[in-house]
């Protein structure tokens, strides 16, 4: 039995005056892990940023529905609150804001709208502690600014710790591979997939198929001029990584 | 017309002081009320002072003064209406007097020929203390001076000139907490001269939390000389008034003399909050430090004007000024006007600003995390303001100030 999470169903969208994602349509069940792969600059980010509602990124027409709701009517903070998470391609550095401060607030933010109490300092602290472990992000780590003076593997495992501290039900990895060696990258790997469960879905969009040998997809879909052009499961991303992308990129 | 000397037929000039009354009413009426064209104002427009009809406050009733609540244990002097109402809690080695017992120390310090509102000051010399540390105290409890004005609808007039002390390797923690009762609506103006002389090897931590009715005016001016290896450090936070202006005039006077003049404003309507610094420094092995850092919103004015002069003999002198703001909204406005007079060799001198907004990328990353757009931005704002609290040495004071920026 599957029950669909995320339904998008002809969306459109633009930045500007440029339509980036045209006709656009995906159904993810629960559960389900679907990778987007696609030539740079074909959109994916944009995809993105236009599912966790960033400023700048209009939709035209189409609708998205998350859990059965309207997913574009709701606000960022909303959207989050309801269990959408987005790994950054390139995490924000936000000087001066203390990571677990800034991590206290969005999980207390998160119980509040669940109608959860929120958690104290001690309980939180420990929580952060024990799951900062596993991703092997010590304290001194946690006292620093968000992402100030992280090196590239640093920012993704701290967005991987809080996708673990948050339990989104729904996750957009975005291009989480780049800039990472491949020892941090099992680590942050490792740190998603202990995360997957049969209720709750991810969306790894990725240029590479070095990713989707660490993080297996049950679907891969191919992302070109603004929409799927061909979908097919993890093999398709093999096929991808030896003839390119060339076949779907129209000539200009 | 000048509004100052309308009204006055109530106002008795004490026997003390009417030598300096007379002395402060000629030069007021000399210099005048700044105009737009007074290169001093220019940013800061006086024009709501001139419509005003002011009333001296009358003596006050005693009992009507609230019990402020101070989250550290202090020694505390109680002002209402401009008036000095209760002391309490004074340790050894801190005199208090009136300022008739101390008037020989009034305008040592205090430039009244070139300052029109401490020549207004001195025209109506009446309400202040002395303040004097002993040499080589340390005073360990703060010493509060709480003013309170409870205006009922009038534009009250609060006159106030303090002088203070330090004697010789002595050290004191002085805060000045202004508050009010009543209408927010309520219009009065503060004008007030402290007079500080920080000696040898003595140290000032002069902490200041401006939070006026939002249609009163504030007018300070802190006149400080400090003498061969003295500190003077100072924090004024600034939320509250329609008009206010935070004015240091430090002199270092003696070797290795130092001062640190720091502050921030956190402002909203149609304010407009005024930081002016000017520090003189006269010898050599001085050193000089700024830090002001505004946060601007609604159609409200932040104005900061900032001299480092080094004389020709002090060398080997250190100057710096540092001037952030954060625009939150499309109307607010910064004006800044830094000014350094260098005219001895082998010094460092520097100053900055900038302004900014809040980032957008910033905000999407806090909220795609799940914080409200209005918790990131307060979450924003406190990260910006955090360098200049942290200059805060004293610990209770620093989060007893985080809080009054927060909460009041």
């Amino acid at each position: 039995m599957t029950t669909p999470l995320l339904e998008i169903e002809e969306l459109h969208a633009r930045v500007g005056d440029k339509e980036i994602i045209k006709n656009f349509n995906l159904t993810i069940n629960e559960g389900e892990i679907h990778a987007i792969m696609g030539p740079n600059g074909a959109g994916k980010s944009t995809l993105s940023y236009v599912l966790t509602g960033k400023p700048g990124y209009e939709v035209t027409s189409g609708s998205v529905r998350f859990k059965g709701k309207d997913l574009l009517s709701l606000s960022p903070e909303e959207r989050a609150r309801e269990g959408v998470f987005l790994i950054m391609q390139y995490p924000v550095e936000i000087p001066g804001v203390p990571t677990s401060a800034f991590l206290k607030q969005a999980l207390n933010a998160q119980r509040k709208h669940l109608n959860l109490p929120e958690l104290d300092n001690v309980s939180f602290i420990k929580l952060l502690r024990e799951e900062g472990k596993k991703l092997g992000i010590d304290s001194d780590m946690l006292k620093r600014f968000v992402n100030v003076g992280f090196s590239g593997g640093e920012k993704k495992r701290l967005e991987t710790l809080q996708m673990a501290i948050l339990k989104p039900s729904f996750a957009i990895l975005d291009e989480a591979d780049s800039g990472l060696d491949i020892d941090a990258l099992k680590v942050v790997a490792d740190g998603v997939n202990s995360l997957r469960d049969e209720h709750r879905s991810m969306l790894v969009i990725t240029h590479y198929q070095r990713l989707l040998n660490y993080i297996v997809p049950d679907f891969v879909h191919v992302f070109a001029d603004g929409h799927i052009v061909k979908s097919g499961n993890k093999d398709l991303a093999l096929e991808l990584e030896e003839k390119g992308y060339a076949e779907f990129v129209k000539e200009r | 017309m000048n509004p100052f000397f309308k009204n006055n037929d109530d106002f008795q000039t004490p026997q003390w002081a009417k030598g300096l009354s007379q002395e402060g009413k000629a030069a007021f009426l000399g210099i005048g009320l700044p105009t737009p064209k007074t290169e001093a104002w220019k940013y800061t427009k006086l024009r709501e002072l001139e419509t005003d009809d002011y009333e001296f406050a009358p003596l006050a009733d005693k009992g009507a003064m609230p019990k402020e609540e101070f989250p550290f244990a202090c020694a505390k002097i109680d002002f209402l209406n401009g008036q000095w109402v209760k002391t309490s809690n004074l340790p050894q080695g801190l005199t208090i007097k009136p300022l008739s017992e101390a008037f020989a120390q009034i305008n040592q310090i205090a430039d009244i020929q070139n300052y029109p509102f401490a020549a207004l000051n001195s025209a109506y010399l009446e309400q202040g203390v002395f303040i004097e540390v002993a040499a080589n105290r340390q005073i360990e409890m703060p010493l509060v001076l709480s003013y309170h004005t409870i205006p009922e609808n009038r534009n009250l007039l609060e006159n106030i000139r303090n002088v203070i002390i330090l004697n010789t390797g002595s050290q004191l923690d002085l805060v000045e907490y202004y508050s009010y009762t009543g209408e927010v609506k309520s219009r009065y103006l503060v004008n007030q001269v402290n007079e500080i002389t920080v000696k040898e090897n003595a140290q000032l931590n002069h902490y200041k939390f401006q939070n006026e009715a939002y249609k009163a005016n504030h007018i300070a001016l802190h006149a400080v000389d400090v003498e061969t290896a003295g500190t003077y450090k100072s924090f004024c936070l600034q939320k509250g008034a329609n008009i206010a202006r935070n004015e240091t005039k430090v002199k270092l006077k003696g070797l290795q003399a130092k001062a640190q003049v720091d502050g921030a404003y956190v402002m909203n309507g149609w304010a407009t909050l005024d930081t002016t610094t000017d520090i003189e420094h006269l010898f050599p092995q001085t050193t000089s430090s700024q830090l002001i850092k505004g946060v601007v919103g609604g159609d409200a004015k932040g104005v900061f004007q900032g001299k480092i002069h080094i004389a020709p003999n002090a060398v080997q002198t250190e100057g710096t000024q540092l001037h952030k703001a954060l625009l939150l909204s499309d109307t607010a406005e910064i004006d800044v006007k830094p000014e350094l007079e260098i005219f001895a060799d082998d010094v460092k001198c520097s100053h900055g600003a900038a302004s900014g907004e809040l980032d957008e990328e910033q905000l999407f990353y806090m909220q795609s995390r799940g914080i409200s757009r209005e918790d990131a931005k307060k979450m924003l704002i406190d990260a910006y303001l955090e360098d200049v609290f942290a200059r805060i040495e004293n610990e209770n004071l620093r989060a007893w100030f985080k809080d009054l920026k927060q909460n009041s």
